[in-house]
């Protein structure tokens, strides 16, 4: 009988407990609004310096990533990182601390990317993460210039359905938690069509979901999609059987972020991807970069770090950054080019074609600011 | 023929049912047969079997984890001697049936462990690893028979050979320029947490469970909270907790454990509510007139539970424990739900490499991590339920 | 109270002294408590995180399978929604899961030497596995190869099978008396168990045979189809139907629930099996030879003298098991079936916030812990004072 009452206490305990959990939070939060403490303690935290300085003294720093993602980012049977987004953190490692391989890897999955990038547990998230406002703003995430240009898209068996206002009623295979969720109920929504969603946490199952025919379109960023489709068994009927729809049906900019609220870190993270671009630009790659060294351009030597101009001195932007980073950079990575070639372009198994992502003057948006 | 009549047919249902569960094993031993043998295609677990043992662990320190499975089957095999030579004492006490374990039983007792083993080594393509595991079973061995010659007065300190080891075990790997537990993964990480959980929620357990049973009510009602509250809550619902939530619980001043502390913190939460209710089993177990009679001579409280009551609870536990250690292995799978490294994330990130990206092969990688888990649960199981008659648990 | 006099000091007063260490207990875990919770309120703060309950009343976004839930309804909905298909899940699989458990367990004792061994292959196959492998493989390798819904197999047009969505026959009340039907199959039962209670009465006051099931049965057996004539045939199959690539009407389960349904019964099951067997096996043998002697058939042995027994000694073990069910339900998170924590999940993805949507997934299965556990208590009781 005693038993048999404690238990009983145990359940209005905890209940309360949780009840109790809810209620205090309304009234702190209403304390908090006539509480100006706050702005002390946010002074304080600049004033404690910037994330670019810890990171430089402890010598390395943790990038938030994916381990997955065929292309952007995967682990090996070595047990290395590798993909896109990888080279990414590699680029950062080399600009900041003169050394690629100076990443500490943190796998994330979609659900805890941005609460890693809030608590601090990670520098920089490098998962193919699409910039948005929200994001920006109540997530509390700063994105830096997008390293691909990406959009979503929807893939069907080849002959089943000609563009998405076809396919009512039908069910789709999305990745759950994601940005790719939300535009698929807009863009269904907003046609007046009825869709089931079928949302897996892992590209795996989903991919099954969808060759089993359990689905009848898979939408994802396109680059996702081709990667799948070029990568078709021919038992299947190879990458002839399926069809990617040729409507976009949103922007998906990706690219790596930092926490809000650090100039400084975001701007060297910054500076340091958009080193690959403008290396690009100038046909600099890893191969030929000591040739430049004594180049006659004053631009090129000035992004390289090396004394230019009239006054003969060597630029320091006051990006916190060493002034051979992008020598670094190039040298231990590689410009933009080499890096998606090597990962996702035409020669890889995902075999994406540049696209938006080639550089201005070559039909794409790539378009570095000047370093001066 | 005798044989199949007096068990197969002898009646008319039987001799159905025979036809029916006859017809339908076949089938499924030969759907199995035709899948590992023929339509299979091995090459992704045999490039990554490394990966899915060690994950990324520096591929130039491998001797680090060869060590430590020595130092760990050295340390499992003196305490297993021990623990399995005290309950034949206990049974031979008690007049139970005492099935003596000789290298020749061993084969029928292990013979999933040792399919595993031989897949294993099938899967490797140097000759190096076969030697080093045959290296490993024989120190085992070695120590189980060692273990049982150790003087019974030295036996209840079987579990601190155990403990021992697995410290050893971590010293080995990280220390030196080794690679802290961050770095680990594979089934390698699987079987640290499951060893560090039950190591580490074993005592948190017992001090809930004497909780519980204490005469001051506000002490009793928090364990009972705390019990029912973690055992409320499914697993997975911690780890994403403490996989989302430590970081905020911590002052700001304060850097957040890494993914595999928060990991085990909530592993060791979870686990020790489930103890505490083994542990109470085992305590009501324990007579009253045993108490009463130590009252009686004058003991106190504390020398009563010390040499009387928890002596004889925790005996009568051990099988539970095992039980409850094989569920924590099984639950070491739902790490793959908060992104650490372990087995079945491997399992996972092998099909997104190049050469095997897009083909389907979680089909081929699954069931190879399956396997891995029921050998090792089937085989702990079953020497659990051969412990558990030798102890006389549920046999009055 | 002539002790009073000679009461000790208060500080070797054991009462005292007890009042005094619950109290610095009690302190020290609200001590405790607080300071997490304070941390928590303050980092937030500081990241300039909502620590408020506003966020339920926000669009969700995303769509649901295999629910009306659409994009514009509320986060508050979705969790609704969650945390009821969990239910749903959970219950079925209980039920399912102690059928197939009791026929496994039986059959494990079975004087047939190929069914014991099928038994026993089956129960220490699966309950070694993890159950989250379990549920990925049921998914891909049975679900996954059904057929696809433009080839569904269509059985005596009742059923239809399609990897995506199961369609069953159901009954479904149709016309203008249904709601009359209803009210008279609820009157039907009423009489029904009426008549049942007579019948016990009568047993025990004649010793004639109570027959009630048949009894109850029969009463409303007459009602239902003496109704069903009277209305007009109020109550019709519903039975499924192909439109488009949709499975409609009926009972149209999802696959991926049907996926989760199966796996977390058929684990359940190996253990609810042992059980049942272990409980078989601790009812005393001379229970059995008491019947054998009284010349009962082998099922009236089974029926009335050795599983009532067995049931009551099964019941706590088989309480434990409708628990890890229910939690174990949680894994489904791996084949995008959406029960709570699956939803929790996609609900902090799409970026609200992490901290309460957790203390509302700990909350909802906290809830559905302890009521199982109070049901499986008072069956308990019941159970243990019919047997004084």
């Amino acid at each position: 009988m005693n038993q048999r009452r404690w238990r009983w206490v145990a359940l209005f305990a905890v209940l309360s407990l949780v009840l109790g959990a809810c209620g205090s939070d309304d009234s702190n939060d209403a304390a908090d609004d006539d509480d100006d403490g706050d702005t002390e303690e946010t002074v304080e935290l600049v004033q404690d310096g910037s994330r670019l300085d810890g990171i430089i003294d402890e010598g390395t720093f943790v990038c938030g990533v994916n381990d997955a993602v065929p292309g952007f980012g995967f682990t090996d049977e070595d047990g290395n990182f590798s993909g896109f987004d990888i080279d990414f953190c590699r680029v950062i490692a080399a600009a900041v601390l003169g050394d690629a391989e100076a990443v500490e890897y943190r796998p994330l999955a979609a659900a805890d990317r941005f609460t890693a990038l809030q608590s601090g547990e990670i520098d920089v998230l490098s998962r193919n993460t699409t910039w948005t406002a929200t994001r920006d703003g109540s997530e509390g995430a700063a994105f830096t210039v997008p390293t691909f240009y990406d959009g979503q898209g929807m893939m069907v068996r080849t002959g089943e359905y000609e563009s998405i206002d076809d396919m009512g009623g039908t069910s789709i295979c999305v990745l759950s938690g994601t940005t790719t969720e939300l535009n698929l109920a807009s863009r269904f929504n907003a046609a007046g069509l009825e869709y089931e969603p079928l949302s897996f946490e892992d590209n795996d199952l989903l991919r099954e979901s969808f060759i089993s025919g359990q689905c009848d379109g898979w939408t994802s960023d396109k680059s996702q999609l081709a990667a799948v489709r070029s990568a078709y068994p021919e038992g299947d009927g190879g990458p002839e059987a399926l069809t990617i729809l040729d409507e976009t049906f949103s922007k998906e900019p990706l690219g790596p972020a930092v926490a809000d609220g650090d100039p400084a870190w975001y701007d060297a993270v910054n500076w340091a991807i958009i080193a690959t671009i403008q290396a690009e630009e100038f046909g600099i790659t890893s191969e030929n970069i000591d040739d430049f060294l004594d180049s006659e351009n004053p631009e090129i030597l000035r992004f390289l770090g090396q004394a230019a101009g009239e006054d003969d001195a060597v630029l320091d932007p006051g990006l916190g950054l060493p002034a051979d980073f992008a020598y670094q950079v190039v040298s231990q990575v590689g410009n933009y080019a080499e890096i998606y070639e090597r990962n996702v372009g035409p020669d890889t198994a995902l075999g994406l074609e540049r696209g938006l992502n080639a550089l201005y003057t070559d039909g794409g948006i790539l378009y570095p600011p000047p370093y001066r | 023929m005798r044989w199949a009549r007096a068990n197969l047919f002898n009646s008319p249902l039987n001799g159905v049912l025979t036809v029916v569960f006859g017809g339908f094993l076949a089938w499924a031993a030969y759907r199995m047969a035709t899948f590992v043998f023929v339509s299979a295609d091995w090459e992704i677990v045999r490039r990554n079997l490394t990966l899915l043992m060690v994950g990324r662990f520096d591929r130039d320190q491998l001797w680090r984890p060869w060590a430590a499975l020595l130092i760990l089957a050295v340390s499992i095999g003196l305490t297993a001697g021990m623990v399995g030579a005290a309950a034949a004492d206990v049974a031979r006490q008690r007049g139970l049936p005492v099935a003596k374990g000789s290298l020749r039983s061993a084969p029928r007792r292990f013979w999933p462990l040792i399919l595993l083993i031989v897949v294993l080594v099938a899967f490797t393509r140097t000759v190096a690893p076969t030697f080093l595991i045959l290296g490993v079973l024989v120190a085992g061995g070695v120590a189980v028979v060692a273990g049982q010659r150790v003087p019974a007065r030295l036996r209840r300190f079987g579990w601190i050979v155990f403990v021992l080891g697995f410290v050893g075990a971590i010293v080995v790997l990280w220390a030196g320029g080794g690679v802290p537990w961050d770095g680990w993964g594979g089934l390698h990480l699987n079987i640290f947490i499951a060893f560090a959980g039950i190591i580490l929620a074993f005592p948190l357990g017992l001090l809930v469970a004497l909780a519980r049973r204490s005469s001051l009510p506000v002490v009793r009602v928090v364990s009972v909270v705390y019990i029912e509250f973690f055992r409320g809550v499914p697993l997975i619902s911690l780890l994403i907790m403490a996989q989302l939530m430590i970081g905020f619980l911590l002052p700001p001043s304060m850097d957040p454990p890494s993914l595999v502390v928060r990991a085990l913190i909530a592993i060791v939460i979870f686990e020790s509510a489930y103890i505490a209710e083994i542990v109470r089993g085992g305590l009501q177990a324990v007579p009253r007139g045993q108490v009463e009679a130590a009252q009686a001579l004058g003991m106190s409280q504390f020398s009563i539970a010390r040499r009387i009551v928890l002596p004889q609870a925790l005996r009568a536990v051990i099988p539970a424990m095992v039980g409850q250690f094989i569920s924590l292995f099984q639950d070491t799978t739902l790490l793959y739900a908060i992104s650490l490294f372990d087995v079945l994330t491997v399992s996972d990130t092998t099909t997104s490499q190049d050469a095997f990206v897009g083909r389907g092969l979680q089909a081929v990688v699954l069931p190879c991590v399956a396997f891995l888990f029921w050998a090792v649960s089937y085989s702990m199981s079953r020497e659990s339920r051969r412990l558990e008659t030798r102890l006389g648990v549920g046999v009055r | 109270m002539a002790s009073v006099t000679t009461r000790p000091p208060p500080w070797r007063d054991v009462r005292v002294l007890r009042v005094l260490l619950q109290l610095l207990f009690a302190l020290g875990v609200v001590a405790v408590v607080t300071w997490l919770f304070g941390n928590l309120v303050t980092n937030l703060d500081q990241i300039g995180l909502s620590t408020d309950f506003d966020f339920l009343d926000q669009p969700a976004g995303f769509q649901i399978l295999g629910s009306d839930f659409r994009a514009s309804q509320t986060v508050r909905d979705a969790f609704v929604v969650g945390i009821t298909n969990t239910i749903s899940v959970a219950g079925i699989g209980i039920v399912l899961a102690t059928l197939l458990g009791v026929l496994v367990g039986v059959l494990s004792l079975s004087s047939n030497w190929l069914v014991r061994k099928a038994a026993t292959i089956y129960v220490e196959t699966l309950r070694n596995l993890p159950p989250l492998i379990v549920i990925v493989f049921v998914f891909s390798a049975v679900i996954l190869q059904l057929p696809r819904i433009q080839e569904a197999s269509e059985w005596f047009g009742l059923v239809i099978v399609s990897n995506r969505t199961i369609g069953l026959t159901a009954p479904a009340f149709e016309g203008d008396s249904a709601g009359t039907y209803a009210l008279l199959l609820g009157l039907g039962v009423v009489a029904a168990i009426a008549v049942a209670v007579w019948r016990t009465r009568v047993h025990r006051a004649t010793g004639a045979p109570h027959r009630r099931v048949l009894w109850g049965g029969g009463v409303l057996l007459v009602v239902a189809v003496v109704g069903w004539f009277a209305l007009g045939g109020p109550l019709v199959l519903d039975r499924p139907q192909i439109v488009g690539v949709q499975i409609e009407d009926g009972w149209a389960m999802n696959a991926n629930y049907a996926a989760l349904l199966i796996a977390l019964v058929i684990y359940t099951a190996t253990y609810i099996a042992e059980i049942v067997r272990g409980s078989i096996q601790a009812v005393d043998h001379g229970q059995t030879e008491a019947a054998d002697a009284l010349a009962l058939s082998s099922f009236q042995r089974l029926r009335f003298v050795v599983l009532p027994q067995a049931f009551r000694i099964a019941v706590p073990p088989l309480a434990n098991q409708y628990l890890n069910l229910t939690k174990n339900s949680s894994l489904a998170l791996a084949i995008g079936f959406f029960e709570l924590t699956q939803t929790t999940l996609t609900i902090i993805g799409n970026g609200n916030p992490a901290p309460q949507s957790i203390a509302i997934l700990m909350a909802g299965y906290l809830v559905l812990s302890l009521s199982i556990a109070l049901v499986t208590n008072l069956v308990n009781r019941r159970l243990q004072l019919v047997a004084r």
